[in-house]
């Protein structure tokens, strides 16, 4: 069993929502991380404008004033250091904050007015900022003022981020799911009643679909119910033809039998009953072996057909030299059958090459119907004897009488109009003005 | 006249021999496709019955074949469905007419005939050559309208002869073509035959002999 239409869809959705989730995430993240650093270079950025404007220069001497703004610095172990040194490094200042935490300021070599910011690893990850200045009037040369501050509590907002971030993602998901499994169980459930419905025509538990399917089955629902209502004439075809045979071979079976008790076998009698018989199967069987209107768009261009049969029975009428005339439409098309067509048109072409003295007409083209609208129209005549006005009904409803078949006769046309009706068509015996038979074929 | 028969019903294959022997055909008879494709290319026949539904190789395919290496001779199908698109599919693969399962036996024979005339390019049942007529239907033969008769021997040497005008006909061509393949190949009979013909059917003088080759048709200019 291949998977089910709502699993691939389940499996194929879930996939992209996870990629889609993934990424989502990953870029959250990254944008909430680079904040939150950003956050914290800001942060010590203050704290060194703030040291800047404390620091005063006494006689070439700078003094940094310890009321400073930022309370955290002169609290010890407060998680905020700050530093002003000189350009050989040395301490001109350290924050109380400072003093009881050995706090490492790393040494930058930077040119003066850049802020150099760095993360330090170690036991006590820190965020370092340090920023150069030329003071002028001082001792020393060039005053490096250094900020440092815990990552920890900048870590800890990340992690909590990251949490929420992964629970709001996941419920997103699981939500997401679930409502994708219910729309796919209420979008599918159409098919699946048809399923049911094809199941139970199958085992002969429904006539047909109940319809009212959704406007992207209704072609699928009208084609399968085409389809079944031609298997359902199929089958009623060939119940006929089967019964219709066996009743009709039962007579002639039963005068054969009945001939072998007489005296003398009377052989004039016998080839009748087998005339009869082999008419009778010829008949039964093209009856039933036709295939009938097509049901989905098949279609069969006459023309063709009709060149296919007019140059085999060229082939085998070569010594009569007939002369067929020809105006076919290559435009003209039949729903059906390639086989019925070439039997209507090869049982019908055969008897006008038969019977004409010399000369055959073939038309085929679009004619009216009585609602105005196109039907193909197949129209063959010749220049024979044609058929006598009070033999035409006959001759087309010989099927219906075939018991009382005179032996030797053709069946031909009456099998072509079985065909013909099969497909709603109709069949017309009429006078040629070649003087012969003229017969016409209107399908469907 | 020689002809091939690929049936593989052995009941109609007997049958159609039987009759066509009977109707003074020489005949060879094949049950499958290979076996007559086998004697299809290596011996010459006036016409082929060929079935489509053979086994080994299928009658359409056989005849496809047999055109294919040029054998030019007529062939009859026979089809069991007698559906339109069998005949078709078989006269498009080269054979020249087609009948529908069951026959008649002389509906066979007339077809048969009428292909061989066909292919001598005669239109009409009666071969006439001046005042020689041969009815090939009745198989009767008239000189300026008077009957002769003729043993069924001499009547398939004159047929042969007048289906194959203007050309040197072999003494072993007609043997070949008038008796069946185990026909004692050195016996003079068919010079006897000639013989008695030509004297048969004075005043027409039409079997020339083609010293050392055989005999020649002479047919109306």
């Amino acid at each position: 069993m291949r998977h089910s239409i709502q699993n691939r869809l389940l499996v194929t959705s879930t996939c992209v929502l996870g990629i889609f989730l993934a990424i989502t995430g990953w870029v959250l993240d990254r944008s909430f991380q680079t904040s939150v650093i950003t956050g914290a270079e800001e942060q010590l950025r203050l704290v060194i404008y703030s040291l800047m404007g404390s620091v005063e220069e006494q006689g070439g001497q700078l003094l940094v004033n310890n009321s400073l703004s930022e309370p955290r610095l002169t609290q010890p172990d407060s998680g905020l250091y700050a530093k002003v040194a000189d350009d050989l490094s040395q301490d001109i200042w350290r924050s109380p904050s400072a003093v009881t935490t050995n706090v490492m300021f790393p040494q930058v070599d930077a040119e003066p007015g850049v802020f150099v910011f760095s993360e330090l690893g170690g036991s006590h990850p820190r965020f370092f900022l340090s920023y150069t200045v030329i003071w002028e009037g001082a001792d020393t040369e060039q005053v490096i003022f250094s900020a440092a501050t815990d990552q920890q509590p900048f870590r800890v907002s990340i992690a909590q981020f990251r949490r929420s971030l992964g629970l709001g993602l996941g419920a997103g998901t699981l939500v997401f799911i679930l409502a994708q499994l219910l729309a796919l169980r209420w979008g599918l459930t159409p098919l699946r009643s048809m399923a049911q419905e094809v199941q139970a025509l199958e085992s002969g538990e429904r006539e047909a679909l109940s319809g009212g399917y959704p406007r992207e089955l209704q072609g699928l629902a009208e084609n399968l119910e085409k389809f079944v209502e031609h298997e359902k004439r199929s089958r009623s075809r060939y119940r006929n033809a089967l019964e219709d045979l066996a009743h009709s071979l039962k007579t002639p079976l039963a005068v054969v039998r009945n001939s072998l008790l007489e005296v003398t076998l009377d052989k004039v009698l016998l080839g009748e009953q087998l005339d009869r018989m082999e008419t009778t199967v010829t008949h039964q069987l093209s009856k039933a072996s036709a295939s009938g209107p097509a049901t989905v768009g098949k279609s069969v261009v006459l023309a063709d057909v009709a060149e296919r049969l007019l140059r085999a029975l060229d082939r085998a009428y070569a010594d009569r030299g007939i002369q067929v005339d020809i105006e076919l439409d290559k435009q003209v098309v039949a729903r059906g059958d390639e086989r019925d067509m070439l039997e209507i048109l090869g049982n019908l072409l055969e008897n006008a090459f038969k019977y004409t003295h010399k000369k055959v007409r073939v038309e085929i083209c679009w004619a009216q119907n009585e609602q105005y609208s196109k039907v193909p129209c197949v129209l063959i005549e010749d220049d024979g004897r044609g058929i006598p006005i009070e033999l035409r009904e006959d001759v087309l409803n010989r099927g219906h009488r075939l018991d009382e078949l005179e032996s030797g006769q053709g069946i031909g046309l009456a099998v072509v109009n079985e065909l013909v009706q099969l497909y709603d068509g109709r069949l017309e015996i009429g006078d040629s003005e070649l003087g012969g038979a003229k017969v016409s074929v209107y399908l469907v | 006249m020689r002809i091939l028969i690929v049936e593989d019903e052995e009941n109609i294959r007997q049958q159609l021999g039987k009759h066509l022997q009977g109707q003074g055909f020489a005949i060879d008879l094949a049950a499958d496709g290979e076996e007559g494709l086998y004697y299809g290319r290596e011996y010459d026949y006036d016409a082929a019955v060929v079935d489509l539904g053979l086994p080994k190789i299928d009658g359409i395919d056989l005849i496809t074949r047999l055109r294919k290496e040029k054998r030019s001779f007529p062939i009859l199908v026979l089809t069991a469905r007698g559906h339109w698109q069998d005949k078709v599919q078989g006269l498009e693969a080269g054979a020249d007419d087609y009948l529908a399962k069951p026959f008649q036996m002389e509906e066979l024979v007339a077809r048969l005939n009428a292909l061989i005339r066909r292919t001598a390019g005669y239109a009409s049942p009666v071969l006439s050559q001046g005042d020689l007529q041969l009815d090939t239907a009745k198989k009767e033969v008239r000189v300026s309208g008077g009957a002769v008769e003729l043993t069924a021997y001499e009547y398939k040497v004159l047929e042969y002869l007048m289906l194959n005008p203007d050309r040197v006909v072999s003494k072993s061509e007609l043997t070949d073509h008038l008796y069946d393949q185990d026909f004692d190949r050195d016996s003079n009979v068919i010079e006897v035959f000639v013989g008695r013909l030509r004297k048969k059917i004075v005043p027409v003088d039409l079997i020339r002999t083609v010293r050392g080759q055989g005999y020649r048709f002479v047919a109306d200019s």
